[in-house]
């Protein structure tokens, strides 16, 4: 494990993003093409900075798991490249996954076993002593709120408790890669936050993070940059600042349609008093002007409304 | 890799699976037990051979081998469909641990079961009074291999089913159709001419008779560990390479 972070940290030196800054992840012309013919991943390019925190943002079916399980070694790619710290994650798997914590998006975990013993096992199946994989389960439990669920038997756990022991399973080893598939899908507020912390922290000691989304909230929160993937393409990548920017109407304008009360509208602006002329032009009496957030830049881009994971479109399409 | 870190890694493996039969041991044990001890009673009603110690005897042998391929098919299969069809794969196959420590961690487990079925039919033949001449080495060693060969096959079911009921399906069936279809509780001469040359070099067929040896306290019968440890290794070869942490 030493000459495999050793080596990481030569090659961390050694490569760099097209910026400048140390690389952690490169992805060249990444595709995937199903044996039935669908292209879930479609010549995907960029590159993921040492430290950052990257948000891959879509809908369902968009390609983002795809990209995830290429990325962690899951899934062979049809073609392109895919490097990690400088190790070529195709041909060398085993040593690019001991680089890489990863949540799955459909993990199961091991009802039988009880929490403690699920990290702990797992923390010394990442070669961790007994004594070390102890600690390591002591505190991953006090940072994703599991301590008082340690001697419960995972089949007893919440939806929501599983879902932060998973994470706490990825976290193991303080890993410099984390992949997070929709890592907070299904958490209530509560969780979410804990979970959100927790990445932060991961962050703050030095790991690259990427994950995967459904909630713009989350991608704005917790993303240095995020990546947009509308229908296997890269549509955008950037930071939310780098994406305002590429949209030219950053206004928005959400009302109840004057004809039907029923019916919510939002339109997007260019600059502010376009925005204020259409307030006035349709008489509106309840109305909100806004800077267009993560999800009409999203609409602007793709030319799509998002759908969340619970089906509700974000900005409908006019 | 280092062997130590492989021998952790097995270790662990077996440890994540054997809670599960730490929550389950009282029905497993009782299932290892119901239906070969069933299938035993039931052969020797047929046979009608109450008392007739030679037979007694031979029908435990085909029952320690129904326990064994229950065990080694039907409930790993079963396992290793749960943990592939429900995520749990994931876990391993996302670590940083060879598919082979894998396997093997589950062989361990299995044959875990393997010696607790067969343990607890040996004192149910107690119970039934059968006089038993064990050989201790041979027995192990015909009980040991039996379990692995059919682990092998049990893992190339699991691991190419295209869904859990198939998986289920087709391990059920190998796992009962492997020990009826061989001469076990009954006499090779039975089957149909065609059919008696295959039946007899089942896998099933080769643990029964090396097992009927070491109960007897006979001589190992040399080919049939032959044909065995053969076909182990073809089973645990096939397995090893149908077994991969990386989906095309």
């Amino acid at each position: 494990m030493a000459t495999m972070i050793e080596m990481m940290t030569e090659e961390r030196a050694r490569r760099r993003t097209d910026d400048g800054a140390a690389l952690a992840v490169r992805i060249r012309e990444l595709t995937k093409r199903f044996k039935d013919g669908t292209v879930a991943n479609d010549r995907i390019r960029f590159d993921v900075r040492c430290g950052e925190i990257l948000s891959i943002l879509g809908p369902n079916g968009a390609g983002k798991t795809t990209l995830l399980r290429q990325l962690s070694t899951e899934l062979r790619p049809t073609s392109g490249t895919i490097e990690v710290f400088g190790l070529d994650a195709i041909s060398s798997p085993q040593a690019v996954k001991s680089l890489m914590g990863i949540v799955p998006q459909e993990a199961g975990l091991f009802d039988a076993l009880r929490v403690a013993e699920h990290l702990t096992l797992f923390a010394r199946l990442k070669g961790q002593g007994t004594g070390e994989a102890q600690r390591t389960a002591l505190e991953l439990a006090r940072k994703l709120d599991l301590e008082r669920e340690m001697t419960k038997r995972v089949g007893t756990l919440s939806g929501g408790q599983k879902r932060r022991l998973l994470i706490g399973l990825a976290f193991i080893g303080k890993p410099p890669l984390l992949l997070l598939d929709e890592p907070t899908t299904g958490l209530d507020p509560d969780s979410r936050r804990v979970v959100w912390r927790a990445i932060k922290e991961a962050q703050a000691e030095g790991a690259t993070v990427i994950l995967s989304t459904h909630y713009m909230e989350e991608a704005e929160h917790l993303s240095d940059r995020i990546a947009i993937i509308c229908e296997g393409r890269l549509a955008a990548f950037g930071t939310l600042a780098d994406l305002s920017e590429r949209v030219t109407r950053s206004y928005r304008v959400s009302y109840r349609d004057p004809r039907d009360a029923q019916r919510s509208c939002i339109r997007h602006f260019a600059t502010l008093s376009d925005a204020q002329a259409h307030v006035t032009r349709l008489r509106l009496n309840e109305y909100q002007i806004a800077r267009a957030s993560l999800e009409d830049i999203y609409f602007q881009i793709t030319g799509k409304p998002f759908i969340s994971a619970d089906g509700e479109s974000y900005v409908e399409r006019r | 890799m280092g062997l130590r870190r492989r021998l952790n890694e097995v270790e662990c493996v077996f440890r994540i699976h054997l809670a599960r039969l730490r929550v389950e041991a009282g029905p497993f044990i009782l299932a290892a037990l119901i239906f070969p001890t069933a299938i035993y009673l039931f052969a020797q009603a047929i046979g009608n051979t109450t008392g007739q110690s030679e037979q007694q005897t031979r029908f435990l042998a085909g029952s320690i081998t129904f326990s064994i391929s229950l065990t080694s098919i039907s409930w790993l299969g079963y396992l290793l469909l749960e943990n592939r069809f429900t995520g749990r794969l994931k876990l391993f196959a996302t670590s940083p641990l060879a598919p082979s420590s894998y396997l093997f961690g589950i062989l361990t487990f299995a044959l875990a079961q393997t010696a607790l079925g067969t343990s607890a039919l040996l004192i149910v033949a107690r119970f039934f009074g059968i006089d038993l001449k064990l050989s201790p080495l041979p027995f192990i060693v015909a009980i040991g291999l039996g379990a692995l060969c059919l682990c092998g096959l049990s893992v190339v079911v699991a691991t190419r089913a295209r869904s859990f009921s198939e998986g289920s399906l087709l391990t059920d069936a190998l796992g009962a159709g492997l020990v009826f279809l061989a001469p076990v509780y009954y006499r090779a001469e039975v089957l149909p001419r065609l059919m008696r040359p295959i039946a007899e070099w089942l896998p099933t067929a080769c643990v029964e008779r090396a097992i009927l040896c070491a109960l007897r306290g006979d001589e190992a019968p040399m080919a049939d560990f032959l044909a065995l440890f053969a076909m182990t290794g073809i089973a645990l070869a096939l397995g090893v390479r149908s077994l991969r942490w990386t989906e095309d």
